[in-house]
């Protein structure tokens, strides 16, 4: 395919979305036809691009010397962009209904849309520059999201988000100026780019930077001690929890760290190195961190995005395990943990949407009331504890199973905590469902009278969630399969 | 061994029908809701039946991963674990028909029944171990459910301490399953081990570490110190056939788990004589002892048996412990002999509650007097449990304590059957009591008030089934031992 | 000797001559006298950068053909034409900007008198740029100080003539300290052009001698010039003087007059000392440290700001504190990095600041936080053009701020005893400027109900224009920088 296509798709849905407040659309519905229909084309021509990928790279803008704007597709590439081009149109279905009890749905679908576009651009980057420029772009263009409601905890949060964010990317460029530096190339290269002979006796010195971009870009990734924009930011519209701070946004900081760690740094030069160490640990820390904190959170919304903060600590965790298993782990863990967890923050929309529920000692009962969203809540809710014959066992039995191959033995402690997370993740999880489906004695139904299931636009991409939920975690062996080749660089 | 898709068939067929009944509409009449639960018992024993009787037979349904098959396979423990939950729980299921009529929301606990069943056969036919974990955390989950039942405050953080220790063993389980299926040849169950002697020695203190973590985390379920403390809770707050399935049944989850990782992918001979073998003894016989002196401590009827589980549930442990051929015969009828004891002491208690509303022991005196097939029945089992000649009860230990005396395990060798012998003796202590107190009263009962308040037969049937069985097996053993010499010596 | 090579000489006096005449126009003419003054002298300079690129090298042009050493030189090369053509770029972008709010915050009689000083700042500015003689540097050093202490005070209020005492004390010590540098300058090698101070200089370090008076005089007017450029920790005039100024006064002072002697200080390095000698003496160190504590300072100040203007002018003391950061870096690299944040940073500063007064004065022409909330939907222009200017100095890519970021990060690299102090200075600087500038961007565009009234860019549309030349400018060095960027090499290379 050609190569423009690349730009088309990123460009799509820039310019399309910024044109939803301008365009005169007569209805509401005019306007959610727009939006789906603009999504949807955009993401057909992802998978279009991704199926018959060009081989050849698009340089779009020059910066200064030899730095490109400039975007290829290769096996990451792929595996990120259509993820994201996968989910995109459903939670847009979703938030067309969602978003009928919020105001300043125009500038919300705007943002929504551009969105979209940066995400694949972060995705489709060739290099370390290109994916920077977009990673910016991608905290500037969601952080209207943020501050939607624009009441002073959303103004709080906003602000918060975007000084985590900025603050990483500073980190996280000091990465870039050294990978440019020390490296051949800026150019993404599977086992990485750095030059040994310009190192020469300065390891120490690019580790130590190895492990300031790491944390720069974790912290969109919400790694611990830099996560507690995530769950503040919870305050934004739930497709925007769901899809941004569960999917996108985040999983772009974990897609950043595995092209620094892999395509940059090379794993070579980092295995075994005292940086490994440290953020091993750090990953292994947040696992346990982020479950203990939604065990004692009691806002919906908030316990799953602490839950977001230790699943993703789990890809982090296989990425710094620094193998191409740990690579295919991570990778498995960053799509699986997508399904499973928007699937939870879309049924905790619903809920909120239709009951106007917070909390999670407010939610006794509603499980007979609204069947249907409660039993995929507890479809995701057991993929993300790991039970077998769920999406979220293939992905921890990966990690696991890197964890083990590398003899580390800071690995194996790392099993431990993935272990003892998911007990962490069992025990906030299965609270709600049992709250749910099995209230206290003389529960009285009437004080739910009239929460109900809400309607198909909520059902349908939450039905097709836990049907992927369930598929993957069945048979997963394509999807795996090819994650190991993208991992091993076949790609 | 012969594939053939039969084999998930009675895993099918009550997951099948319980989801059915979950989704039935609420506005059928109970006798509907009967007659689905007894076909769906009936039918799927009569499957059973008939997949056992096709001899070694497998099968592969998919594969999670590329490496990773969900894998039956019908085997002699298989054979073994699967009768007794099949008896168990058509006993158990005929009983609840009349008991669960006091309770609310009878189509949930009989779908969940029928769910569990179908899971607890598929536990039993898993051929590798990540079948069998997948149906060991199904089990924990569905069995949830029917502990919290009647949703009062109690059975809800009752329920939930159940999930969450389960979950916690079975998360030490699947800690070891990630090791194993790294340094193992094949995950698939095979009389002796999977692994290379040559991997094993490399790696001996990392496998053992997994080894024990494995032990430890199915211990949970079956009850072992230190991780017993949900049983005794969680058992008693059940309805009574609940519980009756819990403590028969769901408990053993955890020892076919042991049985299969010991024997089925470590192999004996690599346990034997590590330090996982003393402390797994040590814990098994702390157990014993602490759940006896705590049964015989405790006032609360059904509570006072749940501990009586976490005794007896040590036997079957300790007896595995030793890794000696008498000794698992030995514990492997006793995983037979106290499912179908348990059931019954749950079962009597059930109908002492249906009938009297009576939970403390202290509160029963003249109970015989009043029921008394139940409670001859309840003394029966009893005399059993304790292992009084020539009941089923007296077998098992027999074999237990021959083994261990063979066993040549140091100290363990006479520390064993001492302390055998001695929560024997405590387990008279707290299940006499019921019978002593129930038929002799004493002078000042109030014989004038009287009245005989036997349960009806849909509930004194089974109890009565039971009975006889834990008496009659006792006296025919022969049978069973023939088929435990027939494949227990292989294990070794 | 081509035409062209009078252009930089005919700028000075241009500029000059209008000034003299401003003094007796009524405030119309005046007005439209500086503004074609600006636009003739920025086409010129124009010119002379084509004819010098072209060329490819520097010339010195000798006033009334006198030679050395009675008489005085000019000199001009690619750097200085590039540098004339930007400074009257923004100098022009900023009288525009400010042109409306003028006739509010100045006598009207005294109009005329304001367009004296703005003209007199350009051709000091420009003679800073060109001159090649250091005397003739003093003497404008000076003429710039007091028209620019009189752009301070001419906004009559109690705080601008606080400030202008205040910025007529610091600027005349700097002065002071430069003088006595020449001054021993000349001393020590009987010269006041450069290029034969530098030929002295050279033989001087070569023969050994008089090292410990040269390195005096370098400290001296380092540390004269540091002054008069607001570095850290002499930067305690500019926050007044910046933010109570009238608002053209504030863009050109913080964008061009410290700029000018940040330029001159790079000259003198050059061209007076050589590189190399200042390298060896350690006074770039002192540089570099006062550059990176002023960095951090200047930012944590800001972020304690509540006052959106005093908050931008604590902005340019971490900027300027960039500045020196990369002479302090002591490489070529370094050096371009510099003159190119010296754009950058002009660029943008001039731009916020005429940005903040469209937003403060659709907020009752209160500049507290509490009351600008909301502004940017009053004035969206003003609000945009704002939003473009943080994230430029947040360092966004695709604006001038991240450019300048990059080369500092990257000439950090090449001098690995600094790389790391300057590289966590620089990612903790960042975040602090996201910190106070992001927060502002929030808090314009958090709406609130306020009774103020909206302006739309069609009531006010040279300022609406304005912004936008502003934001394309930005724009411009952040996608096209590479030109400059080579741009700036060369003009260097030919410097010394």
């Amino acid at each position: 395919m050609n190569p423009m296509m690349m730009l088309v798709v990123i460009l799509l849905p820039i310019l399309g979305g910024a044109l939803v407040p301008v365009l005169p659309f007569q209805k509401r519905v005019y306007r959610n036809l727009y939006v789906e229909a603009l999504v949807l084309l955009n993401s057909i021509l992802v998978f279009a691009l991704l199926w018959n990928r060009p081989i050849e790279a698009l340089d779009v803008v020059r910066f200064t010397g030899n730095w490109t704007i400039s975007l290829r597709v290769d096996g990451m590439s792929m595996v990120f962009g259509s993820l994201i081009a996968f989910l995109w149109p459903l939670a847009t279905l979703y938030s067309f209904e969602y978003m009928k009890h919020e105001q300043r749905e125009k500038t919300f679908f705007m943002f929504y849309t551009m969105t979209y576009g940066v995400t694949l651009g972060i995705a489709l980057a060739e290099d370390m520059l290109t994916m920077y420029f977009f990673y910016e772009l991608l905290t500037l263009v969601t952080l209207p999201l943020v501050l939607h409601t624009l009441t002073r905890e959303a103004v709080l949060a906003a602000r918060k988000y975007l000084y985590y964010s900025l603050g990483g990317a500073a980190f996280a460029f000091i990465g870039l100026i050294f990978t440019m530096v020390y490296g051949n190339t800026l150019n993404f290269t599977l086992g990485g780019v750095m030059n040994a002979a310009k190192i020469g006796d300065r390891t120490n010195i690019l580790l130590l930077v190895y492990v300031f971009a790491f944390f720069g870009f974790g912290v969109k990734a919400a790694i611990c001690p830099f996560n507690s924009w995530l769950p503040q930011a919870g305050v934004a519209p739930t497709p925007v929890t769901a899809l941004l701070h569960a999917v996108a946004v985040v999983k772009a900081g974990a897609f950043s760290i595995i092209r620094l760690t892999f395509y940059c740094f090379g794993t070579e030069f980092l295995r075994g190195t005292w940086a490994q160490g440290v953020v091993m640990i750090a990953t292994i820390f947040t696992i346990v961190y982020g479950c203990s904190r939604a065990v004692k959170e009691t806002h919906i919304k908030r316990r799953l995005a602490y839950s977001t903060i230790s699943n993703l600590s789990y890809i982090l965790f296989g990425v710094t395990i620094m193998t191409p298993l740990g690579l295919t782990g991570a990778l498995t863990h960053m799509v699986f943990h997508a399904f499973m967890k928007i699937g939870a923050f879309f049924c905790a929309g619903a809920i909120m949407y239709k009951t106007g529920r917070h909390y999670v000692h407010e939610l006794d009962g509603l499980g007979r009331k609204m069947p249907k969203v409660f039993v995929i809540f507890t479809v995701s809710a057991l993929a993300l504890m790991g039970v077998p014959g769920l999406a979220g066992f293939i992905s921890k039995w990966n990690l696991a199973q890197a964890a083990v191959e590398s003899k580390h033995v800071l690995s194996y402690i790392g099993i431990g905590a993935l272990l003892i997370s998911a007990l962490l993740t069992a025990t906030y999880m299965l609270n709600i469902v049992v709250r749910a489906f099995f209230p206290k004695a003389g529960f009285d139904y009437e004080t739910i009278a009239d929460a109900e299931d809400p309607n198909w636009l909520m059902l349908l991409p939450l039905t097709v969630f836990a049907l992927v939920i369930i598929v993957f975690g069945l048979h997963s062996a394509p999807v795996t399969a090819f994650l190991q080749e993208v991992a091993a660089g076949i790609y | 061994m012969k594939e053939t898709v039969w084999v998930i068939v009675p895993v099918l067929i009550p997951v099948i029908m319980g989801i059915f009944l979950l989704f039935m509409k609420p506005s059928k009449s109970r006798k509907t809701l009967l007659w689905i639960t007894a076909a769906g018992l009936f039918v799927t024993a009569g499957l059973v039946g008939y997949v056992l009787s096709l001899g070694d037979a497998g099968y592969t349904l998919f594969y999670l991963t590329d490496t990773l098959p969900v894998f039956f396979r019908v085997d002699s423990v298989s054979r073994l674990f699967v009768s007794v939950v099949t008896f168990i729980w058509i006993c158990s299921g005929l009983y609840a028909f009349e008991y669960m009529k006091h309770e609310e929301n009878n189509k949930r606990y009989f779908g969940f029944y029928l769910l569990v069943y179908g899971i607890l056969v598929g536990l039993d036919f898993s051929g590798n171990l990540v079948t069998f974990y997948m149906f060991y955390e199904l089990m924990t989950l569905l069995s949830m459910p029917l502990v919290l039942h009647n949703r009062s405050h109690e059975a809800v953080m009752a329920g939930l301490k159940y999930l969450f220790y389960s979950f916690f063993g079975a998360y030490m389980v699947l800690f070891g399953i990630y090791f194993i299926y790294h340094y193992a040849n094949t995950m698939s169950f095979t009389a002796g081990g999977v692994f290379d002697a040559a991997v094993l020695a490399e790696n001996r203190s990392l496998l053992l570490a997994a080894a024990f973590l494995m032990l430890i985390g199915f211990g949970v379920k079956a009850g072992m110190f230190p991780l017993h403390a949900w049983l005794p809770t969680a058992h008693p707050v059940a309805p009574a056939p609940a519980s009756a399935a819990l403590s028969g049944i769901i408990v053993k989850g955890g020892v076919l788990g042991i049985v299969r990782v010991v024997f089925y992918i470590f192999g004996a001979d690599f346990l034997k004589g590590t330090w996982v073998q003393t402390v797994w003894m040590t814990l098994a016989l702390l157990t014993v002892f602490m759940g006896s002196m705590l049964a015989f401590l405790e006032k609360g009827f059904k509570k006072r048996l749940a501990y009586s589980t976490v005794s007896q549930i040590s036997y079957i442990l300790f007896g595995l412990s030793v890794l000696q051929p008498v000794a698992v015969t030995g514990a492997l009828l006793h995983v037979v002999f106290h499912a179908i004891i348990k059931c019954t002491l749950f079962l009597c208690a059930g109908a002492v509650i249906y009938q009297t509303g009576k939970t403390k022991v202290e509160e029963l005196s003249g109970i015989g007097k009043q029921m008394p097939v139940t409670i001859w029945c309840y003394t029966f089992v009893s005399l059993a449990l304790i292992g009084i000649p020539p009941t089923s009860g007296f077998v098992s230990k027999w074999y237990l304590a021959t083994g261990a005396l063979q066993s040549g395990t140091g100290i363990f060798t006479w520390l064993g059957p001492v302390v055998l012998l001695l929560s024997a003796l405590l387990t008279a202590g707290y299940l006499l009591p019921v019978t002593v107190k129930g038929f002799l009263p004493g002078n000042d009962f109030d014989y004038v008030s009287l009245q005989k308040r036997e349960a009806n037969g849909w509930m004194l049937m089974p109890i009565l089934l039971l009975t006889i069985c834990a008496v009659a097996l006792g006296m025919f053993p022969n049978s069973l031992a023939e088929f435990f010499a027939a494949f227990v010596p292989q294990l070794m | 000797m081509a035409f062209v090579q009078n252009f930089p000489f005919f700028s000075i006096v241009l500029s000059m001559f209008a000034g003299t005449v401003s003094s007796v126009l009524p405030q119309k003419p005046a007005k439209y006298l500086n503004t074609a003054v600006i636009c003739i002298v920025g086409t010129m300079s124009a010119v002379l950068l084509g004819f010098t690129l072209q060329t490819g090298e520097s010339f010195t042009y000798m006033m009334g053909h006198f030679p050395a050493p009675w008489g005085n030189e000019i000199r001009a090369g690619v750097l200085e034409a590039a540098m004339a053509l930007f400074f009257c770029i923004i100098m022009l972008l900023s009288l525009l900007g400010g042109r409306k709010k003028l006739l509010g915050e100045v006598e009207i009689t005294k109009h005329n008198l304001y367009y004296i000083l703005i003209n007199l700042l350009l051709s000091s500015l420009l003679a800073l740029i060109y001159t090649n003689d250091l005397f003739t540097a003093y003497v404008f050093v000076e003429i710039n100080t007091i028209s620019a202490c009189g752009l301070i005070m001419i906004r009559e209020n109690g705080r601008t003539i606080e400030a202008a005492v205040r910025y007529m004390i610091m600027s005349l010590l700097g002065s002071g300290l430069l003088l006595i540098g020449i001054c021993m300058l000349y001393d020590l090698t009987g010269h006041l052009l450069m290029s034969n101070i530098r030929e002295a200089v050279a033989q001087i370090v070569a023969e050994g001698t008089y090292s410990m008076p040269l390195l005096v005089t370098i400290a001296l007017i380092s540390v004269g010039l540091a002054i008069k450029s607001a570095l850290f920790p002499f930067h305690s005039w500019l926050p007044d003087a910046y933010g109570y100024s009238t608002v053209s006064s504030a863009a050109i002072l913080s964008s061009l007059v410290s700029k000018g002697y940040v330029f001159l200080l790079i000259k003198i390095f050059y061209r007076v000392i050589g590189f190399s000698i200042i390298r060896e003496s350690k006074i770039i160190d002192v540089l570099f440290l006062f550059g990176l504590a002023g960095i951090i300072f200047g930012s944590l100040s800001a972020i304690k700001e509540n006052d959106i203007r005093r908050m931008i002018a604590f902005s340019s003391v971490a900027q300027i504190g960039y500045i020196y950061m990369g002479i302090g870096l002591g490489t070529d690299v370094g050096m371009i990095a510099s003159v190119f944040h010296i754009i950058a940073h002009a660029a943008t500063k001039s731009l916020l600041f005429v940005a903040a007064i469209g937003l403060t004065d659709v907020s009752g022409g209160s500049r507290k936080f509490i009351d600008l909330t909301g502004a940017a939907y009053r004035n969206k222009v003003a609000g945009v053009a704002f939003t473009v200017g943080s994230l430029s100095m947040v360092g966004v890519p695709v604006f001038a701020g991240f450019i300048s970021k990059f080369l500092f990060a990257n000439a950090a690299v090449y001098n690995s005893g600094k790389m790391l102090p300057a590289l966590v200075v620089l990612s903790i600087s960042t975040i602090l400027n996201a910190i106070y500038f992001m927060k502002t961007v929030i808090r314009i565009y958090t709406p609130a109900k306020t009774d103020y009234p909206c302006i739309t860019w069609k009531q006010e549309k040279l300022y609406a224009v304005t912004m936008v030349l502003f934001m394309i400018l930005n724009i411009i060095l952040g996608m096209g920088s590479q030109p400059i960027v080579d741009l700036i090499q060369q003009g260097l290379s030919t410097f010394a």
